[in-house]
């Protein structure tokens, strides 16, 4: 394979060393071709974050010298060497493809299964691609990444739960009201993070929006920008009874709601669920109410320990999404192996031939140029004969990669043919 | 050839629970497409076993209390894919499924006699067609009951488990528990005013007996959680009680003939 990997990332590095490291977008072309040119690398992409900084290289010499690129970011980022050192990580051929897998499919991210890792990747690979610095080994290696990265997300589900407040917020919504399209809300106090939370839930289809304020003015301006209704602040009560979501951030520092008169709200509402958010600290809304059957209370720290539940179902799927990535790099250092063995196969060839053709050469005068002739093309089909065996199974491994592997240096020991790379 | 189709169909309802279960607990996507098979299979095996036992008896496969509940069996299994196709459900394989296993099974228990010539006839047939649909579509509101029940504990709770990942809404399964409850209801209704009617036909005095009252029971129980549901909008754990009571009547219902005698005791 052939390739080298050299990086650090939010786990080996803190905030201050990984912006050190930083690549802009428009320094690229100059730090791949430098790359290329100073450094000894054929093929190069560089991919930078703000969790992660890594060089993927293929070494012109075929030789998988890392500290080549360690060199190349001391010199492009004016470091002094060693500073580096305790931060970086380096990878070569095997571990560095599952590494390049794993990053695709956000494993290695530090909320795993987010999606933004998987772009980033691509415009690091479209700079290479542009900046001419990708062929055969990076090329095939990124197109195989985003495959896996691919079936990652669609065979697990590592990213199917929400891991922010907001998205939470939809979640449970969801799972309460089901489909969201003709369903209300009730916005009571018209605040930044009301509007933040209820932005979302608009997206996902809520249809129409109530705000109300203590200051009827700002429930007024918050409704147009939601093409809502402002309705006023005294009728509170009665105005829960025709919606499914409440979100409660009023800044006051007493409860707004409680029990007793919640009580008569559901009893209005029919026994219909109620969404009850609370996004006020202090709260805004009775922790009681949640023993009403009807009324699904969530302040700010129950949203919490959601992600944190979420969080954790992620890392559950993420073992199926490591099998995944363990089949895939089996299946390319197996492609790799049997594209190395083509050069291998000519050789065998030509060894097994030049073995028998020897023997004829050696009696070449006692024969007749007619039997010379003959016994040539015999030879030769006898040549293609013995080899043949060898080569089907070069070009078919059935076993393991590691037998495979084996079996190559077996069969170049056998007919002594020295690999010249 | 009847037994073989209905053995090899439990078998296949049996194979269909069990992946159920292991796809409930892995959430691997193969183990319900196999549990689908499966009782896609079974539900065909059972069809067929319906279809070889008429042709055997020479007609509608219904003559007694074996052929009612291996044929009441087959509706659970329909109301199953109709609620699954309309709903996509995967959680209510698991639920409904060891049901009609059970019921096959159950098959097996009951001794019955066939119902006398005399008394055949279409409106007999019309009846425990009814029935068996209204019943088997208890089950699913029964279900859809329950599964409503943990989705919201959990929701309650605030801290989501199990439940909370793999069943869907609320709002959904309360649709799956209203609409397959007043189907069930009108063709309960139905199912009984057949019975009478043919009852007294045949000059039977049926007010007695046990199995129909057990059924009069069921149809009130049903008949209060419709009312207290559009009157005043009771659903998830206010109804939930009522919504048990049913179901228990219901399976009362089917075996009460086998030990309390009465008219049903073919």
């Amino acid at each position: 394979m052939k390739l080298v990997l050299v990086g650090l990332n939010h786990r080996t590095a803190p905030v201050e060393v990984r912006e050190r490291l930083n690549f802009t977008e428009n320094r690229l072309p100059e730090a791949l071709s430098a790359l290329r040119q100073d450094f000894g690398c054929e093929e190069a992409l560089i991919l930078s974050t703000c969790n992660r900084v890594e060089v993927v290289a293929h070494p012109e010499d075929g030789c998988l010298r890392t500290d080549r690129i360690k060199q190349f970011l001391y010199d492009f980022h004016n470091l002094q060497p060693p500073c580096l050192e305790p931060y970086l990580y380096s990878l070569t051929d095997r571990e560095t493809v599952r590494h390049v897998f794993r990053v695709a499919s956000s494993l290695d991210s530090m909320v795993i299964g987010e999606s933004q890792i998987l772009g980033q990747m691509k415009r690091a690979y479209a700079a290479a691609s542009g900046a001419g610095s990708s062929g055969v080994f990076i090329n095939s290696l990124m197109h195989r990444a985003f495959h896996v990265a691919k079936r990652v997300r669609t065979e697990t589900r590592i990213s199917s739960s929400a891991v922010s407040v907001s998205y939470v917020a939809v979640e449970l919504a969801k799972k309460i009201l089901g489909e969201l399209s003709n369903r209300s809300i009730l916005i009571i106090g018209a605040g930044k993070m009301s509007e933040l939370a209820a932005r979302n839930l608009v997206k996902f289809g809520i249809s129409h929006v109530f705000v109300t304020n203590r200051t009827a003015a700002r429930a007024e301006e918050m409704a147009e920008r939601f093409n809502g209704t402002a309705v006023p602040f005294e009728d509170l009560l009665s105005n829960l009874v025709p919606v499914d979501i409440a979100i409660v951030s009023t800044g006051a520092d007493s409860y707004v709601l409680r029990k007793p008169e919640m009580q008569r709200v559901i009893r209005e509402r029919r026994y219909r669920p109620l969404f009850l958010i609370d996004i006020s600290v202090p709260r805004n809304v009775d922790p009681a109410i949640n023993d009403l059957e009807e009324i699904f209370l969530y302040d700010i720290d129950d949203m919490q320990a959601v992600i944190q539940a979420n969080i954790e179902e992620r890392h559950k799927e993420a073992q199926s999404a490591e099998a995944i990535i363990a089949e895939e790099l089996e299946a390319y250092a197996h492609r790799a192996a049997t594209r190395q063995a083509g050069s291998l196969i000519s050789a065998l060839r030509g060894r097994v031939e030049q073995i028998c053709l020897t023997e004829l050469e050696r009696n070449r005068n006692v024969m007749t140029p007619d039997e010379y002739e003959r016994t040539e093309r015999m030879l030769r089909t006898t040549a293609h004969r013995l080899a043949h065996p060898f080569i089907q199974h070069l070009k078919n491994p059935d076993g393991n990669l590691s037998r495979y592997e084996h079996e190559v240096e077996l069969i170049k020991k056998m007919f002594r043919i020295e690999e010249k790379e | 050839m009847t037994g073989l189709l209905f053995n090899l169909a439990t078998v296949a309802y049996a194979v269909g629970v069990l992946s159920s279960g292991v796809f409930f607990i892995y959430r691997k996507k193969p183990f319900f497409d196999a549990a689908l098979v499966a009782i896609c299979a079974g539900f065909g095996l059972h069809t067929g076993f319906l279809i070889a036992r008429g042709i055997a008896t020479g007609q509608c496969p219904l003559i007694d209390l074996r052929d009612s509940l291996a044929f009441f069996a087959w509706t659970v299994s329909l109301c199953f894919f109709i609620s699954y196709f309309r709903y996509r459900v995967q959680a209510l394989g698991l639920f409904l499924l060891p049901w009609v296993a059970l019921l096959m099974l159950g098959t097996f228990l009951v001794r019955s006699s066939p119902i006398p010539q005399a008394l055949r006839s279409s409106w007999m047939y019309f009846h425990v067609l009814c029935l068996a649909l209204a019943y088997g579509m208890f089950f699913v509101t029964f279900v859809a009951g329950l599964l409503y029940l943990f989705q919201e504990r959990e929701l309650k709770s605030r801290k989501p488990r199990t439940f909370y990942y793999r069943l869907p809404s609320l709002d959904l399964l309360d649709d799956l528990f209203y609409k397959f409850l007043i189907a069930g209801f009108g063709f309960m209704t139905l199912g009984l005013m057949a019975g009478m009617i043919w009852a007294e036909q045949k000059w039977i005095d049926w007010h007695t007996d046990a199995k129909v009252i057990a059924a009069l029971l069921t149809w009130c129980i049903y008949l209060v959680l419709i009312y207290l549901r559009m009157s005043v909008g009771w659903r998830g754990r206010r109804a939930a009680f009522i919504n048990v009571a049913g179901f228990v009547s219901v399976i009362f219902t089917l075996v009460s003939a086998s030990f309390l005698g009465g008219l049903h005791k073919f």
